[in-house]
């Protein structure tokens, strides 16, 4: 079985179509993520925080002086609105980016004419910081009616806070940040894992069967004194290598560049939820992905020693992309966590084993129990493997 | 010396309702099975050379892949020096070279490394795989090139390569189902010469082919299978019949003239 392994990894390591999508790939994937996430949000916020916004207000003359204030901002800019005009027209448009409209107790005193309103028009659609911008205006108006019902009333300072809040509801998030986060983007991990753990494994395991049928080296095999076990045995050990170097390569690559990433662009986000992640969970994470890549490494030579030719064999394993996306997506969707049913659900339940191993919350007990399932279900499919690989109907088709 | 007796072999037809009427109309087809091969017997000694002859579908490729084990009998007898290849596979397997017109190689491998990973499952030791090698690459005149990936190589480099690794495990009889389909004039000539060389040297062979001319100039038994059975069986000479062709004799048994 050995040489049968030896050869087909020298063959393996020959092929640049497989390394590219065990190596090159994984290590790819992650500074592109880490880096075009971290590049784009960080330039659209800088911009929508440094854009001049083009505003317009209606009813103006009941407040010109906090006109006056914003319009003397230089990051914003006045528009006349002519009367009479479809203003949210003109927002939809971008030809406005707000437009702000105060009532007539704007500027009155809060103990004389009540509660004032600004109503704030945008399209809040897209990314932007208007309502953020515009909030310190209505913040610092609001204040300084305070201080002036305040003052009217004589509150002595030390009561104001009080007066304005007389019961605080103080919140106390027991959840660490890493839990918080890990919530937020945990699904997001095992989906990249999973895929490039069988995108790892397609290119060989498609060859390894399939294209030895279409070479004709296939039957020349078959007729040297090696049992037949021993032959798919060896194949489905250099699909595996395949699958779990692409997964190293992937959690590698994730690390790696998440903190390179993180310190260079001073993403302190990235960096932080890297360093959180205790090198236990990276070792757990990758455990848990032996089974599923032989999931994947029997299922995927299965596939490829029923197909006739290498092409064949590709058109069913892009079937298999679809069919593994779903039990991952369902790991990825809000409320589906790591129990009842969810625990048994193959695929899903160790997407979500490793969602909450980035978390921090994984209970290490019921790991075993997925880890144990994952790995029947594997040795299933690999005893169905070597069942179909002794099969004359399948080998000569 | 290999014996072939009654030998059959069947497959489920998988979709019956898929059959053309010509298919149906097949006395191999019994029931839910297609006989490739119902009745196949043929004998081969020491130093000849047995030409398997038939039209497409008639069975050869199957009875050939029986015979080196790659299948397995339904029915019959298959002794290689005495060994029952149902009871004892693998030494069948040791003692049978396999070579075919479309068996490929290793592209990413040399040609050194093609012959020898073979050599390697077939039991030989390192040392004796590597002086094998050496061996049949000053037989084929392959120095020049056996260290090159094969998949840079000529039909004819492709086909000494190949002829090489069927037998670096110096089997006792060689296999050849249809080894000059597809091959240019120079590749053909590599695989008659290697027939002439396995005859001089007393191996038995057992060849099957489409090209008569090849069997007329190598060949010393002729059997010739029709319908999944032994039609024909006779040496050389007798196949010719009196100034007959190839071609006519040919046709005369397939027609039951012969």
């Amino acid at each position: 079985m050995w040489l049968v392994v030896q050869k087909e990894l020298k063959e393996l390591l020959r092929d640049r179509k497989t390394l590219f999508f065990m190596i090159a790939l994984p290590m790819l994937v992650f500074p592109a993520m880490f880096g075009a996430i971290g590049y784009f949000t960080s330039k659209a916020l800088d911009d929508a925080q440094n854009k001049v916004l083009k505003f317009a207000v209606l009813g103006g003359q009941h407040h010109p002086e906090l006109v006056q204030q914003i319009s003397d901002d230089a990051s914003f800019e006045l528009v006349s609105l002519a009367e009479p005009t479809d203003f949210k027209q003109q927002i939809r448009d971008k030809q406005l980016d707000f437009v702000i409209e105060l009532d007539a107790n704007a500027a009155g005193a809060v103990l004389d004419v009540g509660q004032s309103t600004v109503t704030l028009y945008l399209n809040d659609a897209g990314l932007n910081m208007v309502e953020t911008r515009i909030k310190e205006y209505v913040a610092t108006l609001n204040e300084n009616k305070r201080q002036q019902a305040f003052e009217t009333l004589s509150v002595p300072e030390s009561k104001q806070l009080a007066l304005l809040k007389p019961v605080v509801l103080e919140k106390d998030n027991i959840a660490e940040a890493r839990e918080n986060w890990g919530e937020k983007i945990g699904g997001l991990i095992p989906y990249m894992l999973f895929i490039l753990c069988l995108q790892g494994a397609m290119v060989p395991a498609s060859d390894l069967a399939a294209g030895e049928k279409e070479r004709g080296t296939l039957e020349t095999l078959l007729l040297v004194p090696l049992d037949r076990t021993q032959l798919v045995l060896g194949k489905f050990v250099v699909v595996l290598i395949a699958a779990i170097v692409a997964a190293l390569v992937t959690i590698f690559s994730m690390g790696f560049w998440g903190l390179m990433i993180g310190q260079g662009m001073a993403i302190t986000f990235i960096q932080d939820m890297m360093t959180q992640i205790a090198v236990i969970d990276y070792i757990l994470m990758f455990v848990m992905l032996v089974p599923v890549a032989s999931i994947f490494a029997a299922i995927l030579l299965s596939l490829s020693i029923y197909a006739r030719s290498y092409k064949e064999a590709q058109s069913y394993m892009s079937s298999l992309i679809l069919m593994v996306i779903l039990p991952i997506v369902v790991a990825m969707a809000p409320g589906i966590t790591l129990e009842g049913i969810w625990a048994w659900v193959p695929l899903t339940n160790v997407a979500l084993a490793i969602k909450e191993l980035i978390k921090g919350t994984m209970d290490y007990f019921a790991l075993m129990g997925i880890l144990t399932s994952t790995l029947v279900i594997a040795g299933g499919l690999l005893a169905f493997c070597v069942y179909w690989f002794k099969q004359e109907k399948v080998l000569f088709r | 010396m290999i014996t072939v007796k009654q030998l059959a072999k069947r497959f489920r037809v998988e979709n019956p309702k898929k059959l053309t009427a010509q298919e149906k109309a097949d006395p191999r087809l019994k029931g839910p099975f297609f006989y490739s091969v119902e009745d196949v017997s043929f004998h081969c000694e020491k130093g000849q050379v047995l030409g398997l002859l038939g039209p497409n579908g008639a069975g050869k490729t199957t009875t050939l892949r029986v015979l080196s084990s790659a299948l397995k009998a339904d029915k019959g007898e298959i002794a290689i020096n005495g060994h029952n290849v149902a009871d004892s596979p693998a030494i069948a397997r040791k003692s049978i070279g396999f070579l075919s017109g479309n068996t490929g190689l290793y592209g990413r491998l040399t040609g050194r490394e093609n012959i020898s990973y073979f050599a390697r499952l077939h039991g030989m030791s390192a040392k004796e795989t590597e002086h094998r090698v050496q061996e049949l690459s000053d037989m084929l005149d392959m120095d020049a090139w056996l260290d090159r990936r094969s998949e840079h190589y000529s039909s004819g480099m492709k086909q000494k390569t190949a002829i090489a690794r069927a037998v670096v495990h110096s089997p006792s009889v060689v296999v050849l189902d249809e080894p000059t389909t597809g091959l240019d004039i120079m590749a053909t000539q590599t695989v008659m010469d290697f027939i002439r060389h396995l005859k001089a040297q007393n191996t038995p062979v057992i060849f099957s082919t489409h090209h008569l001319d090849e069997v007329a100039e190598l060949c010393d038994q002729v059997t010739v299978i029709n319908l999944g059975r032994t039609q024909y069986m006779n040496d050389i000479a007798q196949f010719r019949g009196a100034g007959q062709s190839m071609n006519s004799a040919f046709m005369n048994i397939l027609r039951g003239e012969g």
